[in-house]
């Protein structure tokens, strides 16, 4: 039996951002990209929690909070953040007739 | 003659003169954008109205006054260089022959201009013509009124270059062109005879070139600025000077040198022999210019002159100018005889009555010369409308052998162009001396020529005969062509059905003046006979000493009227002759052409005489091989031809400067163009280079920046565990 400890917390956060990162560049579909965003988002939040739970420790008023709440912000921003991305292709499709990013190469020099 | 009625005058001339300029100003600015065919057309044709109604005004005013004096009503114009006193002026000279005439050319002008309106529908240029026609007649009228030579001089170069403007009016066919090019060489020729007299007499009368009056001397202080008196002192300071008595009876050389120099320019502009071509050829015009050409305006300006300086032509002079009228009359004749072309009759037809006036002039009969030209006017002006009635009619057809039969369809002209046939032929009531107008205008030229010859018996011997033979025969021949013309146009069958069948009358503007005219032809001989003599006359002082002239008074002339043309009935003959003659077409005298004698006159007549060919060989060909030699010069010495040993003054240094130049060009070319065209190689190039790193994919950028953070962490990463391995 082996103790789980922050290398673990910290390995998943990995994977997930890896495989968040690997979503966001392989996918051409926008919501695909907005999902892969998400993973890395996550992953960071995973780590704000491992690491409040094994690096931050004890404080003198009992257990400390602090990666917790800004875990809490991370989700509540990734949900603005999803709102204002779901706007943006909602536009996108609006003038491209698809929500293909391969499509928005118009800045291309 | 009250200071009033002189300012009357003066001002009616002025008004009448000035009008036709400011109308065609008018329409040469603003005719064709502002104003249109309507305003235009009828805007000059009132303006030339009120010209008329001006110069009857002040005919009316000469007419009425007690005892009539010329006018003479001057401003200084140009200093004459060595004479501090001397001036050519710019003024206006009245006397019963300008008043006269200013009543013919513009009362002419209106119906002509009215003519026009309907002549000219439909043409392009329609106010431009209107514009042209005013200016024509203002360089006519100003003729008339100059006071001075110099003034003349310039108003006969208007003349000549409008006639010009309007004998090439349809510039785009090549008829009008040459026919325009011609008149204006022609009378070119007979203007350097012009300079010369013009240079004679400035010279010797230091400058003093004012016209003399035809009726009356001016009052005493004028009478002597005038170019008569200027001649008589001269000629008695010369006479002092060389010890032999001169005057205009025995005058010296350069007198009669300058009055046939002079004439040369009314050879030139009233289309005599040997300058008489470009008449017939100026047909290619529109109509109406030539029955405004041939009546009152151009033609009439030689004539005109010839009158003006009549009283300083000395017996010479006298008897170069009857020669040369006597030359064209008999010629013109002939001419007019076997034309065809019904416009090419009447030309010729003008030719041989020029000819009447100035054979007249030249044997003295002066005051019936003008008498017919203004007579002749009327007449040969409402022949030339009528003949562009039938052209509008018959589609543009000109050649007689085509018409036949008209008169049926064109009734009013057929009137009218009778009426005018009759007036040319001189008809008149055999065993009376009622008659219409050229038949008192021709017996008193005859019975002046028949003087003249009498008068120069002594020294032409039986030649002097030829002087009143010639316009005897060719009167009754003028019955005759005349008639042939009338017959083959309006009588008989139609020759072309087709012509015949869309045959029309012409609209109402054209018959009113034609009309008009008609009337005039008829009337005017008998309403204005009655006061001629007394109005046109050369005053008793300045006749005195001409020879020739003396036996000359008008009485004797209307005397000698019932001998000459009256006789037998003649004309009544010759007219119905020509007119049965030609009944059938042109089948008779297809026959009678034939006969020997008459063979070779027709032959010769028929090719003009040949003076057209002779010019072409003598005068057009000598100056096309100097033009020849002048541009072989100036193609090969001044030019320079590549490639030949002398490069030229022109094509030299051209090549020197080229080469030079091309030595530049390469320069620039290759070195300054190159370093230019490299930089922006080079700007381009980094740039396409540079381009590759932007895509426009958002997974390209993704991508670089998580590889940018991984190299971001993986950099700061190591160099934290080396600062932590290193204690």
């Amino acid at each position: 039996m082996f103790q789980i400890g922050a290398t673990h917390f910290v390995l998943v956060s990995i994977i997930v951002f890896a495989a968040g990162v690997a979503t966001v560049l392989t996918k051409r579909n926008a919501i695909g990209i907005l999902i892969g965003v998400e993973l890395i988002i996550n992953a960071a939040a995973i780590n704000l929690v491992a690491f409040n739970r094994y690096v931050w420790g004890q404080g003198e008023a009992g257990p400390a909070l602090d990666g917790q709440m800004f875990a809490i912000f991370v989700i509540v921003v990734a949900a603005a953040e999803a709102a204002i991305a779901l706007a943006v292709f909602l536009n996108f499709y609006n003038n491209f007739s698809s929500i293909d990013v391969e499509r928005a190469d118009e800045l291309k020099g | 003659m009250t200071p009033q009625t002189q300012e009357l005058i003066r001002n009616c001339l002025v008004g009448a003169t000035l009008l036709p300029l400011l109308s065609s100003a008018v329409l040469i600015l603003i005719g064709k954008r502002w104003l249109g065919r309507c305003v235009s057309s009828w805007g000059a044709t009132l303006a030339m109205g009120a010209s008329m109604a001006m110069a009857i005004i002040a005919l009316a005013a000469w007419m009425r006054a007690i005892h009539p004096q010329p006018i003479l009503w001057q401003k200084n114009w140009i200093p004459i260089p060595g004479n501090d006193t001397g001036w050519l002026h710019l003024g206006l000279l009245a006397d019963s022959l300008t008043v006269v005439l200013m009543v013919m050319v513009s009362g002419i002008s209106f119906l002509v201009h009215l003519y026009s309106i309907g002549y000219m529908k439909g043409d392009d240029r329609f106010e431009r013509f209107f514009a042209y026609l005013s200016l024509f007649t203002f360089s006519m009228l100003g003729i008339v009124t100059a006071a001075g030579l110099t003034q003349l001089f310039v108003m006969w170069e208007l003349v000549g270059l409008t006639s010009y403007l309007l004998i090439g009016f349809w510039h785009e066919r090549r008829g009008p062109q040459l026919a325009s090019k011609k008149a204006w060489v022609m009378n070119r020729i007979g203007d350097a005879g012009f300079i010369i007299g013009f240079g004679i007499l400035f010279f010797k009368l230091s400058g003093n070139v004012l016209l003399p009056a035809a009726q009356g001397a001016l009052s005493s202080s004028d009478s002597l600025v005038t170019m008569f008196g200027a001649i008589e002192q001269v000629l008695a300071t010369e006479s002092d000077a060389v010890g032999v008595t001169y005057s205009f009876t025995n005058p010296p050389l350069w007198l009669t040198a300058a009055g046939i120099a002079l004439f040369f320019g009314a050879i030139g502009k009233s289309a005599q022999f040997p300058l008489h071509t470009w008449l017939p050829d100026a047909m290619e015009g529109p109509t109406p210019v030539s029955s405004i050409v041939h009546s009152a305006t151009m033609v009439a300006a030689g004539v005109y002159l010839t009158a003006r300086i009549y009283p300083i032509l000395t017996p010479g002079a006298h008897l170069f100018v009857a020669t040369i009228g006597l030359i064209t009359l008999v010629m013109a004749a002939a001419m007019a005889m076997v034309m065809t072309d019904i416009k090419r009759v009447l030309a010729y037809s003008t030719l041989s009555q020029l000819g009447y006036m100035i054979l007249a002039l030249g044997a003295g009969a002066y005051s019936f010369a003008l008498f017919h030209l203004v007579t002749h006017a009327f007449f040969k002006c409402c022949l030339f409308q009528c003949s562009g009635s039938i052209i509008n009619a018959a589609h543009h057809e000109q050649d007689m052998r085509q018409y036949g039969g008209l008169g049926r369809k064109l009734p009013i002209t057929t009137f009218c162009y009778f009426v005018c046939t009759l007036a040319i032929a001189g008809a008149s009531i055999p065993w009376t001396v009622w008659g219409i107008s050229g038949f008192y205008s021709k017996d008193g030229i005859i019975a002046g020529t028949v003087n003249y010859g009498h008068a120069m018996h002594e020294m032409l011997g039986i030649w002097a005969h030829l002087f009143w033979l010639g316009p005897t025969v060719v009167a009754y021949v003028t019955v005759f062509y005349m008639a042939r013309s009338f017959s083959l146009t309006f009588l008989g069958k139609p020759r072309n059905q087709d012509l015949y069948a869309h045959a029309h009358e012409a609209p109402w503007t054209m018959l009113l003046p034609q009309l008009c005219l008609a009337a005039m032809a008829v009337l005017t001989a008998p309403f204005i006979l009655g006061f001629w003599k007394d109005l046109i006359v050369i005053s008793e002082p300045q006749v005195a000493w001409m020879q020739t002239a003396a036996n000359l008074e008008h009485g004797h002339a209307m005397e000698a009227t019932h001998g000459y043309l009256l006789h037998g009935l003649a004309w009544i003959i010759m007219l119905v002759l020509g007119i049965v003659m030609y009944l059938p077409g042109m089948a008779v005298s297809s026959h009678i052409v034939k006969i020997p004698p008459i063979n070779l006159l027709y032959k010769w007549a028929h090719n003009k005489f040949y003076f057209d060919g002779l010019y072409d060989i003598f005068t057009v060909n000598l100056f096309k091989f100097i033009a020849l030699i002048a541009g072989t010069f100036d193609k090969y010495i001044v030019d320079g031809q590549i490639g030949t040993i002398w490069p030229g003054l022109v094509n030299g240094p051209a090549l020197l400067i080229k080469k030079i130049a091309n030595g530049i060009g390469l320069f620039d070319n290759k070195v300054v163009d190159g370093m230019v065209n490299g930089a922006a190689n080079a700007a381009q190039s980094g740039g396409q280079l540079l381009r590759n790193a932007q895509p426009g994919r958002v997974r390209v950028y993704v991508l670089l920046l998580f590889t940018a953070a991984a190299l971001i962490a993986f950099v700061v990463l190591t160099t934290v565990t080396v600062n932590a391995s290193q204690p």
